[in-house]
């Protein structure tokens, strides 16, 4: 019976590939290109130094995913990381040190989490006007506290995080392993469930609010732990440092095949999406493409991506 | 024979709907071993009735009872522990995950935390295999075509191995050897001392199979009682009778012999084979239960769906025989045909915009891009508001009025471009008495101008004292094609159920 058991859930998350093949293609396709033309990448040192280079990113769209498989999204991302940075830059003086800076962290994820989640899931407030909303507050806070890039980052936790051990790589996994667990508790379905069909899965006794404020406390501690990651990669606060990462997290997202209206898509299309994007970044800077150039060239991958599934449909239809 | 006591009832229910009562003073008893019908017309108050019982909304007033006991603030969560499941019709599965998944949704087992999957698929396959589906149980539901995904919503209600089952038109999409299989099913369940409430309107069914049934009508219960010595049309009459309170204005024909539309076997996707001719002057009812075609069929005359037909001729015209109907509303409006939707506050009107704004929408798209004469203007909207009865400040936004008022507004705005159609569809729903009864007098006076008047409605004494005829549709084929005389309450409704095949009735599958 254990065993039918075991069958029956890599059964079901084999079936949730389905759609993401175009991405996983198109992935392996850079990277193949990308292991050519720059073969150092190879090394261990090299791998690490580019998983810290994808980790941020990996985070927030995890964060983004989250959110989005429950029907909300979320424009706070951004400057949540800076915020996370600022905090954890100007807390690590304090007499707990390291530890303390930590909890800070964790503590401003949970808090803001919890408001968007008041917010959002306990009084159905429009996720887009809360965190939209929520982006100039935390902006301005992150600003406050920290006007210009300083604070202080102990050099052995910027050693540990983003040094030149694999420790990025192993935070990942332990992610993925997480999210996981998480999926295979009612909590974890429940959370699709509810950006499925929230009506139907109210009636069928899902705790469609629990699942929503837990997506939402979870992605802000994610959120929060990324400006905690980001601190120690540059060895200080930087009140802006995350402001493209709203919408890198949100085009990883999308590009992963994680559906706007909820319920739709998985971390693993998620985490392709924004390693994709992390590949492009570094093989167009390696290749000394302009910045701008850049901008456009992943705005078509991005485009591009998401109109094939749609574009093979509408072949189908015989259109 | 000794009455065993209710596992679930209810005593008093009552529920409002922003001041509009869909219940009043309900109270019923589910009783082991026993199926229970609950019948009634669209809008009688069926769905509010399951949602009370199984927690998904509140009584104003009332009590629920779960073995005798009252519960206070039942929850569906607290109504799933309590053993009462709802097979719903409007479906409560989530497409993108599995059919395991779902089956176990709001009720999973755990093993150390986390879903027992071992359990999962056990009950997956014992359930699935009593109920008939073959599908994989990894397969997400999405990918299942609406039948199987109602099997599987069935296979969710039976997963908590319930005490009270609620089918809210279980059979609606089901292919007919599933009916077989799920009636098997619910006799079974009944013998093992389930309380079984069964909502269908397919009457036949209904009386082979069920013990004891519930009518309700306008939101009160008209029939309580043992189903034995019912036949389908007592069974009509129960859930139709009603007095008609003088709603209607004496009815008087103004139909002439001019015809403005006609077609041969025009279809939509859902609606089939319909001929129909309009003349000036009539008023033309549309009947039948919600879903059957009809709708469709409306919205295809006016091209706002994909239709087709074999001759398509419109007086405005010229009478030139066409074989298309209109291509898009653009057209149809060009034609002299206008539209009122169901739906006016998505579909008819812009809420947060005016009522001058609204009622002079239409005359925009005929206007182009010429500038606005705001006396014009004033001068029509002055008209219109007079005609139909609207009063007070017209630049108030649309929102700000009652729903019967809401749709004066989305009726009259048409009457500057001079229809020789308007197609309505359900122009009552949701509208007080009164208001009613002056759009009952204002369809009557654009008849009598020489304006043809469809109208679609769910209200089934506005097709019996309104229109000059009626037809009626059921599976998408028209099943009834009666004038004014013949179309009696119990004649519609009779059609509409698939009661018995009316004579003319041609070409419809059976």
């Amino acid at each position: 019976m254990r065993g039918e058991g075991t069958r029956l859930y890599w059964r079901i998350q084999r079936r949730r590939n389905e759609g993401l093949g175009a991405l996983f293609l198109v992935l392996a396709l850079f990277a193949t290109i990308y292991a050519i033309l720059f073969p150092g990448i190879l090394s261990v040192g090299a791998m690490a130094k580019f998983v810290q280079g994808w980790f941020p990113t990996a985070m927030v769209a995890a964060a983004e995913t989250i959110v989005m498989l429950t029907g909300g999204i979320d424009l706070s991302v951004g400057p949540m990381v800076s915020l996370g940075s600022v905090v954890a830059a100007s807390t690590m003086q304090g007499p707990l040190g390291i530890s303390g800076g930590v909890l800070a962290v964790l503590a401003l994820g949970a808090v803001v989490g919890a408001i968007v989640g008041w917010f959002v899931a306990v009084n159905r407030y429009p996720a887009i006007i809360v965190t939209l909303a929520l982006s100039f507050v935390l902006r301005g806070v992150a600003l406050l506290i920290l006007p210009r890039p300083g604070g202080f980052v102990p050099p052995s936790l910027s050693d540990f995080l983003a040094g030149s051990r694999p420790t990025a790589a192993v935070l990942l996994v332990l992610l993925v392993i997480l999210w996981k667990l998480y999926q295979a508790t009612p909590l974890g379905t429940g959370l699709i469930a509810a950006g499925d069909n929230a009506e139907g899965a109210y009636r069928s006794g899902v705790g469609v609010t629990i699942a929503r404020m837990c997506a939402y406390l979870a992605s802000g501690v994610l959120q929060a732990l990324t400006g905690l990651y980001v601190a120690a990669q540059t060895g200080s606060g930087d009140p802006i440092i995350g402001e493209p990462m709203t919408l890198a997290a949100i085009a990883a997202a999308v590009l992963g095949g994680v559906g706007f209206l909820g319920g739709r898509g998985a971390m693993r299309g998620a985490l392709a999406g924004s390693l994709l994007m992390s590949i492009l970044i570094n093989v167009m800077f390696f290749m000394d493409l302009p910045l701008v150039a850049q901008y456009v060239v992943q705005g078509l991958i991005i485009v591009g991506t998401v109109a094939l599934p749609l574009i093979r449909a509408s072949w189908r239809r015989g259109l | 024979m000794v009455v065993q006591q209710a596992v679930l009832g209810a005593r008093n229910l009552s529920k409002a709907f922003f001041g509009n009562p869909v219940l009043r003073d309900v109270s019923i008893d589910l009783v082991p071993g026993r199926i229970h019908a609950l019948l009634g017309e669209n809008g009688a108050g069926k769905s509010t009735l399951i949602n009370l019982l199984s927690g998904a909304l509140a009584p104003d007033s009332g009590q629920i009872l779960v073995d005798g006991q009252p519960v206070a603030a039942l929850s569906p969560r607290e109504a799933h522990r309590l053993g009462v499941a709802v097979v719903q019709q409007e479906l409560s599965l989530a497409p993108h995950l599995s059919i395991a998944e779902n089956i176990g949704l709001g009720a999973y087992d755990r093993r150390g935390g986390l879903i027992d999957y071992g359990g999962l698929a056990v009950a997956a396959k014992e359930i699935g295999g009593e109920l008939g589906l073959v599908e994989s149980p990894d397969t997400p539901v999405g990918r299942l075509p609406l039948g199987r995904r109602q099997i599987v919503e069935i296979a969710k209600a039976l997963f908590i191995k319930p005490r009270v089952l609620i089918f809210d038109e279980p059979t609606s999409s089901l292919a007919a050897p599933d009916v077989v299989m799920l009636m098997g099913l619910v006799r079974r369940l009944r013998d093992q001392g389930v309380a079984i409430l069964y909502i269908s309107h397919r009457l036949n069914e209904i009386i082979d199979f069920c013990d004891y049934v519930t009518v309700l009508k306008d939101g009160a219960i008209t029939a309580d009682r043992p189903m034995a010595g019912l036949d389908p049309n007592g069974l009509v009459r129960l859930m139709v009778g009603r007095d008609p309170q003088n709603l209607f204005p004496p009815y008087a024909s103004h139909a002439t012999e001019d015809l403005v539309l006609e077609t041969r076997n025009f279809r939509t996707a859902a609606a089939h084979g319909v001929d129909f001719e309009l003349r000036r002057g009539e008023i033309l009812g549309i009947g039948g239960l919600v879903g059957h075609g009809q709708e469709d069929f409306m919205t295809g005359l006016y091209g706002a769906v994909a239709a087709d037909a074999d001759q398509f001729r419109v007086l405005a015209d010229g009478g030139a025989a066409r074989t298309t109907p209109f291509a898009n509303v653009a057209e149809a409006n060009a034609m002299g045909v206008a539209y009122v939707p169901a739906d006016r506050r998505k579909e008819g009107l812009l809420l947060p915009h005016s009522i001058d704004f609204n009622l002079l929408l239409p005359l925009f798209a005929r206007h182009g891009a010429q500038h606005r004469r705001r006396a014009d203007e004033s001068a029509i909207t002055e008209r219109l508001a007079q005609r139909l009865n609207i009063r007070g400040d017209r630049s108030r936004p649309v929102q700000a009025l009652s729903g019967g008022n809401q749709q004066k507004v989305a009726v009259s705005k048409w009457l500057p471009l001079e229809p020789s159609v308007l197609l309505l569809n359900d122009p009552t729903r949701g509208v007080d008495v009164e208001t009613k009864r002056e759009i009952y007098i204002a369809l009557r006076a654009m008849a009598a101008e020489g304006k043809a008047v469809v109208l679609l409605t769910t209200d089934t004494p506005e097709l019996v004292h309104l229109c000059d005829r009626v037809i009626v549709f059921h599976k998408g084929w028209v099943a009834a094609a009666l004038a004014h005389a013949e179309a009696s309450e119990e004649a519609i409704v009779a059609a509409a159920m698939g009661v018995r095949a009316a004579p003319t009735l041609q070409g419809a599958p059976h």
